[in-house]
């Protein structure tokens, strides 16, 4: 399998590449750390004339904690993100997904921007962006626009994201005291794997009346996107955290919010099962995190 | 037994350097002068007939130097065994699945003989396809081969014995079925090759082979060449365990554009073209009825066995035998039957892998043994011991145990495990289970009926005397067996490792069968033996006529002469040689005679010393039809304990643990013993765990890389406590034999039984998904209304 024949683009700038991109139009493609473009190309299922690398452009790879929130740049690496700091004290659901992609070659390639462009039902970190509410920041010639994480998803490889703009980071509000997030996935074996289920979920609840303030769920390889499990989080709130709370989640997200179809990596009633308890699962951990 | 210097120590590999250092060369590292680029036009129907083929546009495309087809390459047909050749180099008349071989492009560049192959035109009509037995079993099903009727490949029927009568005899019988799945070898190196003719017609294949022999033989039937014509050469390979050990189309298309074009070529298999060539490990279904008497004693087993070949023959008629042949031992068991069938149908042809034909049997029978010790209450290691074969016997099947050290393997497992403090003391959702296997030591005879000898060595001695060159056909795959004919060769000799040089892998050095049927340590370590020992016993001859003392009273140690009583006096041999290096600055004053000066004496005396040695088994095995297969001068033994978490909410298991103990004989090199038993753990449990060949309905392979082809990583892999049991194999050099095979027999029956212990079920079907444990799980908390 060779790499078909591309021209290759190195710009040092946004504004660069964006240009770039608006002569070659939709004949181009942006590389960020390439481990699904170079893929695809190879086994033809994509072609391309123009390949945009934007790994010149150092701004993208930027990590940076704010007093509210945090930004991190499309292009930082998902070996980038486990090890900030920042990250795993804070949104350590994200730390888990990031540290599920792949093998160590990939993670030191592989970006967060580009995982959430290729947009796979099944990708690692998206269920935590979910969760924690990122918003997706968009640069075009023309300006900028932020886009909540929930609606930037359109389909399988299908985004957003308009054919003249480059998806330059996220912002992630800092998660609310009394509160903690897990993610959890699950295949055939312990790495490299392409999930079969994998959910995150975050819990906020009030230490006084242990009752549930906010939780959000969001489940993925369920459905065209990852998909937040709407009827499950409602039940959630008001609830006193526990164990039973958790498990009427689990069957709520099973049975109602999701949507699995059967394919080679596993049918839909075992993923509809497993979306129970990786639900039940990650609450409790959630929980657990929340209160210490 | 002996003292051994250099034998069963833990030397280091002589090719560890190179490969750690990146300078081992392997096929894709080589290229040549004016080097061609072949590429395959490969079916993308599963059963078709061709109509036409057009090449003349391919043939028109600029850098393109040849175009093959059937009418280049001829109708011969070749195969595995000569008995059951069904293969052409291409389709002739039709394509039997999906990838089977049409045509073949040579060009100055990769891109250019891709872009070619795309310009082929194949008209088809489109046949219908069998993909299953059953599929291929029916009234009326489209037949992939003239002469196989209802698409039956092979059958085999055995008994030995009266099974009818030993399961009447029986307290306790135990009817199962079990299947696995089709399996991919999943090596680390694609096949590739390159082949140039020189001026004299003589055609060098450089080929990732396990088999240059067979694979010589091969190119030379279907090139219509003498076979002293045809030199084929292995460098450096990244694995085979089984799949390379035949001749590929590819590798015959290759021979056949560099005739064409006089110009070397060299071609690859993509990972895809991996999974399309297949032959690896074929999918079993089993049903297996075994009888005990309440004591534990085994009384009988009635096996039958499909197995789904694809759409040539390959190794399956070897398989198939292997498959019944080596189910009954290691335990004594009077009365075996067997009916096998192996089925054509229009998927990739499977063969040989780890462990041939019997690794999903002895997976189907473990498990049963359990299940009697559960019913008549004994532990199932104890019912393993109280049936175990011991040194000597030999099984109604005419296999004969000339070493066997199951018992001591068990009782290593045993105590490395701590089975006894754990074995029915595990909370719920963790268990442990046992296995034991056997397997060969070499098949008992070679691939096509002959004479032959299954190995022969040379071995000379550098003209300046001290180091010993030993040249084999044998096939390094990355198992280490070139390590262990040069510690063989060194030990024989009596000189230091260091002091050997082995060069290995090329037929021009003589007779090899190859690396296959755990063979190579055994046969070629015998030859290797032989070869040194023979040029020993020259230098030893020259120094008695030079000194006067009867040969027998020396030998070689260490590198330096040892004499029997007093050493005579050699100091006229010592001036002799010290006059030959007038000048040099590492004359010997060791107060004994050298290796070194000796072999220079022995030189200047003879001329080059050259010791040869050879090997082939003695007669094996009894007088019925399939008798040879299964026969071995030896059987390497093993026994496994797995120890398992089972996630009883999501059906995943975990391995904890793997405690292994093997037979192997005399260790050779107790590290590259440790390091094919780890290796036969890993494929095992990806058998076990995830390994599975998935097709969709058209006969493609959906997932073809090793994304989706799942096999273990470092992540999935237990503790493996590895023990090495050493008996004295007197059919073995030093009384060594296999390890490679034998392995991986424990493994798969280790995990099932222990998965059994942790939850309560048993699983007649692999992979272990998570999901089919899921579902077994929920099944039995249905059956015993478990909430």
């Amino acid at each position: 399998m060779l790499l078909p024949k591309f021209e290759f683009h190195e710009p040092g700038s946004i504004k660069e590449a964006l240009e770039l991109k608006k002569k070659w139009g939709s004949t181009a493609r942006f590389l960020a750390g390439g481990t699904d473009l170079l893929v695809h190309l190879k086994k033809k299922i994509i072609t391309t004339d123009h390949i945009i690398s934007l790994q010149r452009i150092e701004s993208l790879a930027r990590i940076t904690a704010h007093p509210d929130f945090v930004e991190i740049g499309a292009c930082a690496t998902m070996a980038a993100i486990s090890e900030t700091p920042v990250i795993q004290a804070k949104f350590s659901a994200l730390k888990s997904g990031v540290d599920n992609i792949g093998t160590h070659l990939i993670r030191n390639r592989a970006t967060l921007g580009g995982n959430v462009c290729n947009a796979s039902p099944a990708g690692d970190s998206l269920p935590a962006l979910l969760i924690y509410k990122a918003l997706v920041l968009l640069e075009s010639l023309d300006g900028k626009r932020e886009v909540p994480i929930e609606e930037f998803f359109k389909g399988p490889g299908k985004t957003d994201m308009k054919a003249d703009e480059i998806l330059t980071g996220f912002r992630l509000p800092n998660p609310p005291v009394h509160s903690g997030a897990h993610y959890i996935q699950l295949g055939k074996r312990k790495s490299s794997e392409i999930n079969v289920v994998n959910v995150a979920s975050f819990l906020e609840f009030d230490p006084k009346t242990k009752k549930i303030i906010d939780a959000r769920i969001a489940l993925g390889s369920v459905a065209a996107t990852p998909i937040r499990s709407l009827k499950a989080e409602a039940l959630l709130k008001g609830k006193i955290a526990e164990e039973t709370s958790f498990y009427e989640a689990g069957e709520k997200a099973r049975f109602e919010d999701c949507k699995p179809i059967d394919d080679f990596r596993g049918s839909a009633a075992y993923r509809r099962a497993m979306v129970g308890v990786l639900t039940k699962r990650t609450l409790t951990t959630a929980f657990k995190l929340a209160g210490r | 037994m002996k003292e051994f210097d250099i034998i069963s120590t833990r030397a280091n590999r002589i090719d560890t350097p190179d490969k750690a250092t990146g300078r081992a060369v392997f096929v894709d590292d080589i290229s040549r002068p004016g080097m061609l680029y072949g590429a395959l036009l490969q079916s993308p129907h599963a059963h078709a007939k061709i109509l036409s083929i057009d090449t003349s546009k391919a043939e028109k495309l600029k850098g393109v130097k040849a175009v093959i087809t059937s009418k280049d390459a001829g109708s011969i047909k070749y195969g595995v065994s000569p008995a059951r050749y069904d293969e052409t180099v291409f389709a002739i008349d039709k394509v039997r699945y999906v990838g089977d071989e049409i045509a073949a492009v040579a060009a100055e560049s990769l891109d250019i003989a891709l872009a070619a192959v795309d310009l082929i035109k194949v008209e088809y009509e489109i046949l219908p396809a069998v993909l299953t037995i059953e599929e291929a079993m029916k009234d009326g099903a489209p037949l992939l081969h003239e002469g196989s009727p209802k698409n039956l490949c092979a059958e085999v029927h055995q008994e030995f014995g009266n099974v009818e009568e030993g399961l009447k005899n029986s307290d306790i019988i135990i009817t199962t079925k079990m299947k696995n799945k089709r399996q991919d070898g999943a090596f680390i190196e694609m096949q590739g090759c390159i082949a140039e003719f020189d001026n004299l017609g003589v055609l060098t294949l450089t080929s990732s082979t396990q088999v240059p022999h067979y694979v010589q033989r091969t190119v030379a039937m279907v090139l219509g060449m003498d076979i002293g014509k045809v030199r084929v050469i292995k460098p450096y390979v990244g694995a085979g365990f089984g799949i390379k050990a035949s001749a590929n189309p590819m590798e015959l298309a290759c021979c056949i554009l560099a005739r064409k074009t006089k110009k070397p070529v060299k071609m690859n298999y993509t990972r895809d073209q991996v999974f399309m060539l297949a032959r690896a490990r074929h999918q079993f279904s089993h049903t297996i009825t075994t009888g005990a008497k309440k004591d534990g004693t085994l009384m009988a087993i009635k096996h039958e066995c499909w197995l789904d070949g694809g759409a040539y023959t390959s190794f399956g008629i070897a398989t198939v035998y292997y498959t019944g042949s080596l189910l009954g031992g290691p335990y004594k068991l009077d009365n075996m039957s067997y009916d096998g069938y192996r089925v054509y149908n229009n998927k990739p042809a499977c063969g040989a892998q780890r462990g041939h034909g019997a690794v999903i049997a002895r997976a189907a029978f473990e498990q049963q043994l359990d299940m009697i010790a559960e019913k008549i209450g004994m532990d199932p290691l104890e019912l393993r011991i109280k049936n175990m074969m011991e040194t000597g016997d030999t099984t109604c099947n005419d296999l004969n145990m000339s070493s066997f050290g199951m018992s001591e393997c068990i009782e290593a497992v045993r105590k490395g495990s701590g089975w006894d403090q754990k074995k029915g003391k595990m909370p719920k959702g963790k268990g442990i289970g046992m296995a034991c296997g056997f397997f060969v030591s070499g098949a008992g005879y070679p691939i096509y009926r002959s004479d032959t000898w299954h190995g022969t060595v040379i071995v000379k001695l550098t003209e300046d005397g001290g180091t010993a060159l030993v040249y084999t056909a044998s096939a390094e795959i990355g198992q280490g067996s070139d390590t262990a004919f040069a510690m063989i060769a060194a030990e024989t000799l009596g000189i230091p490792l260091e002091n050997v040089r082995l060069a290995s892998g090329d037929t021009d050095m003589g007779v090899d069968l190859g690396a296959y049927s755990s063979r190579q340590t055994l046969m070629t370590g015998h030859a290797t033996k032989d070869a040194a020992e023979h040029a020993k016993r020259q230098v030893l001859e020259v120094l008695a006529e030079q000194l006067k003392a009867p040969v027998e009273n020396m030998d070689i140690r260490n590198g330096f002469v040892e004499f029997k009583g007093a050493a005579p006096d050699f100091s006229e041999l010592r001036t002799r040689y010290i006059k030959e290096h007038r000048g040099w600055i590492d004359n010997p004053t060791s107060e004994k005679l050298s290796f070194k000066e000796a072999s220079r004496i022995a030189f200047l005396e003879r001329g080059s010393i050259v010791g040869t040695g050879k090997y082939k088994p003695h007669n094996l095995g009894g007088k019925f039809k399939g008798a040879a297969v299964g026969t071995s001068p030896a059987y390497g033994c093993s026994a496994q304990v797995a120890e398992v978490t089972v996630d009883m909410e999501t059906g995943q298991v975990t391995i904890d643990k793997i405690t292994d103990a093997h037979d192997c004989g005399k260790a050779i090199n107790l590290t590259s013993v440790e390091g094919q038993m780890q290796g036969s753990v890993s494929m095992g449990i990806g058998e076990a765990m995830h390994e599975e060949v998935i097709f969709d309905k058209q006969g493609r392979v959906l997932n073809h890389d090793l994304a989706e082809y799942k096999i273990v990583t470092s992540m999935d892999m237990p503790k493996v406590e590895a023990i090495v049991v050493e008996s004295d194999e007197p059919n073995g050099p030093y009384g060594a034999k296999e390890v490679g095979e034998g392995a991986i027999m424990p493994t798969i029956p280790a995990i099932l039984n222990a998965v059994y212990d942790a939850a309560g079920v048993r699983l007649n079907e692999l992979p272990l998904t998570p999901e089919r444990v899921y579902n077994a799980i929920q099944e039995y908390k249905e059956k015993n209304k478990i909430k």
